[in-house]
């Protein structure tokens, strides 16, 4: 970007900068590493740097411990990001594409939503899940995640369906296809990098979810990873090796995550997924 | 593409649409409309959050206005607010550092390497700066101790004192201090807290808005010999205003939301002495443990609105140049 060439000296200082910035920001990994091998005695001993002999069984008593959770969470946020991504894309379609009667009060009672904080609303909806009977139940805490989710998809995908040239949908309508093969066929090939990224913030929001999973479930065994470790601490608190070990293994399914779709994410957001 | 205008009297043809749009619009309204409405509601009621409710018309709000409590959970937000628009610069820093990398491998691995940290979920991120606060085991205070940080903050401290700038002896050299015990401690180790405050979703918001600025604005700019602080402040920082602005609304809807880190780290009570009680906690608190629901969603609607007060003036007044 520049014309000139640039002395030595800056190009160290940005890279020093850039380095030193990640190595704090890498710091909780290295601490989860290291004490996540280690009997409490050595940890109190050295507790920063690696000990020897290695326990391996931290990790067994880590995994027994989350496992059941990563599953739950891992089940809550592939179906409220499904969920979420389904209804979106289908009702994108019809605000990018028409201007149906009473089109404009649904957009608009959609976009205040943007700005309107869960925060007003838990108590409240705490009460109608009651109401409704579905405290108690995973499937219930996704439906109510992806209604709450869908708000951001609905406004990044209308937009770009909006911006879609409108010959694709007319040869396509010509060939006879239906609304929904019209989706199937021309709006999820063509977004389908916007799609992906939407997929990924879903996902990562659903599997942080925090407060209403907390009040709203009450079996331990269908306790979310967030809730589960936010308990969990307080009765392991004397064993920090298969603590530590278990808090490694919670951020396994994102890891394997990243590891496929980083590229997708990096150049979604890049390129204005999220718009000003 | 313009959209196709569909009249009301091509309904018969068109009615699918609305089909395909219901799913949508009727989970909006069931949990986000429909609770956002029974809230308003209920904030006019004495309601313990169950079958027990009672007409009391405006009193929630009379009491919230007049609650010393509410009024110090306030405070307390807006010293963690203040704090949070400082906590903003790292991230348009290291934005504006990654964009001046010149090679383009580079850049790309940077963006690569400060997403990685995405991958810890949010608690277990929480719960070990939790474990970094231990007074005992903590790696703040090992830090402290070990570079001999702890004894210049007890000298300070003991000068503060003597000088007469506030009465607390805080820090003491030799004696960890507590840092989520002590009440005088409390708001700074949230402030501390994701130190070195970084948003990799804030960073890439702003590496978008950086990378539409045209080469030729650096060219001009080199030719009347503006460095590199120059180019900072009169060239990427006005560009990136509108990134700016969407971060700020990001941290505005934080800040206010973000009581659950609160939750974890002090308990439902907000800390020692209540010291860290923000205004979302303190509804939680009288919803969960209280069970003065009404009052509790007297002070949601509160917030909302001041949520929407504080966008409303940022999309006023922190403009775009163009």
């Amino acid at each position: 970007m520049s014309i000139r060439r640039e002395s030595l000296t800056t190009r160290l200082l940005k890279h020093g900068y850039l380095w030193l910035v990640l190595a704090v920001t890498f710091l909780p990994f290295y601490v989860m590493l290291v004490v996540a091998f280690k009997t409490n005695s050595q940890f109190f001993a050295h507790p920063f740097v690696f000990t020897f002999p290695f326990h391996w069984e931290n990790w067994k008593t880590g995994w027994d411990a989350v496992g059941v959770h990563i599953a739950n969470s891992v089940f809550l946020a592939v179906t409220a990001t499904v969920i979420s991504l389904i209804i979106s894309v289908m009702a994108s379609y019809v605000f990018g594409r028409y201007r149906i009667p009473f089109g404009d009060v649904f957009w608009m009672a959609i976009l205040i939503l943007l700005l309107m904080p869960g925060i007003a609303n838990l108590i409240p909806l705490f009460n109608l899940m009651k109401e409704l009977h579905m405290l108690n139940s995973l499937v219930a805490l996704s439906i109510v995640g992806a209604s709450g989710g869908q708000i951001i998809c609905l406004y990044v995908l209308r937009n770009f369906i909006e911006d879609m040239p409108k010959e694709f949908f007319e040869c396509a309508r010509i060939d006879g296809a239906s609304h929904l093969q019209q989706i199937v066929h021309v709006v999820i090939p063509q977004t389908g990098g916007i799609i992906s990224t939407l997929a990924i913030l879903q996902f990562v929001g659903q599997w942080n979810s925090f407060i209403l999973p907390l009040i709203v479930l009450r079996d331990p065994s269908k306790l979310p990873l967030a809730v589960a470790l936010y308990r969990l601490q307080g009765a392991y608190t004397k064993q920090w090796g298969p603590l530590m070990a278990a808090y490694f293994i919670s951020a396994v399914p994102l890891i394997i995550l990243f590891a496929f779709t980083m590229r997708f994410f990096i150049r979604g957001i890049s390129e204005g997924a999220i718009k000003g | 593409m313009a959209r196709e205008r569909v009249r009301l009297s091509q309904i018969r043809v068109y009615w699918p649409l609305y089909l395909i749009i219901l799913p949508s619009v009727f989970l909006i309204f069931l949990f986000m409309y429909f609770p956002a409405l029974s809230g308003t509601v209920f904030s006019f009621f004495r309601w313990n959050g169950d079958e027990l409710a009672t007409y009391i018309n405006v009193r929630n709000y009379q009491l919230a206005f007049t609650d010393p409590k509410l009024g110090r959970a306030f405070v307390i937000v807006g010293i963690l607010f203040v704090a949070a628009l400082f906590q903003m610069i790292p991230s348009i820093v290291t934005a504006v550092v990654i964009h001046r990398i010149s090679s383009d491998k580079w850049r790309y691995w940077y963006r690569l390497l400060f997403v990685v940290p995405m991958v810890v979920p949010a608690m277990v991120g929480l719960l070990i700066w939790r474990f970094f606060y231990d007074p005992v085991v903590g790696l703040l205070n090992s830090f402290l101790m070990s570079t001999g940080l702890l004894s210049i903050l007890a000298d300070i401290n003991k000068y503060l004192v003597d000088a007469g700038f506030g009465s607390h002896i805080v820090f003491k050299a030799g004696q960890p201090p507590s840092w989520l015990g002590d009440p005088n401690l409390v708001l700074p180790a949230l402030i501390i807290y994701g130190f070195p405050w970084i948003g990799i979703i804030g960073v890439l918001i702003y590496l978008s808005g950086l990378e539409k600025i045209p080469s030729s604005v650096y060219e001009c700019a080199e030719l009347d010999g503006v460095g590199w602080l120059g180019k900072f402040f009169y060239i990427e920082l006005p560009l990136i205003a509108t990134q700016v602005r969407v971060n700020l609304v990001l941290m505005i809807i934080g800040v206010l939301q973000g009581y659950w880190l609160i939750l974890v780290l002090l308990g439902d009570s907000g800390g020692p002495g209540g010291a860290a009680m923000v205004p979302g906690l303190y509804m939680y608190h009288n919803a969960f443990i209280e069970r003065e629901a009404g009052y509790a969603c007297a002070i949601g609607i509160i917030l909302f609105v001041i949520i929407l007060i504080l966008t409303g003036i940022n999309n006023k007044y922190v403009r775009v140049e163009k």
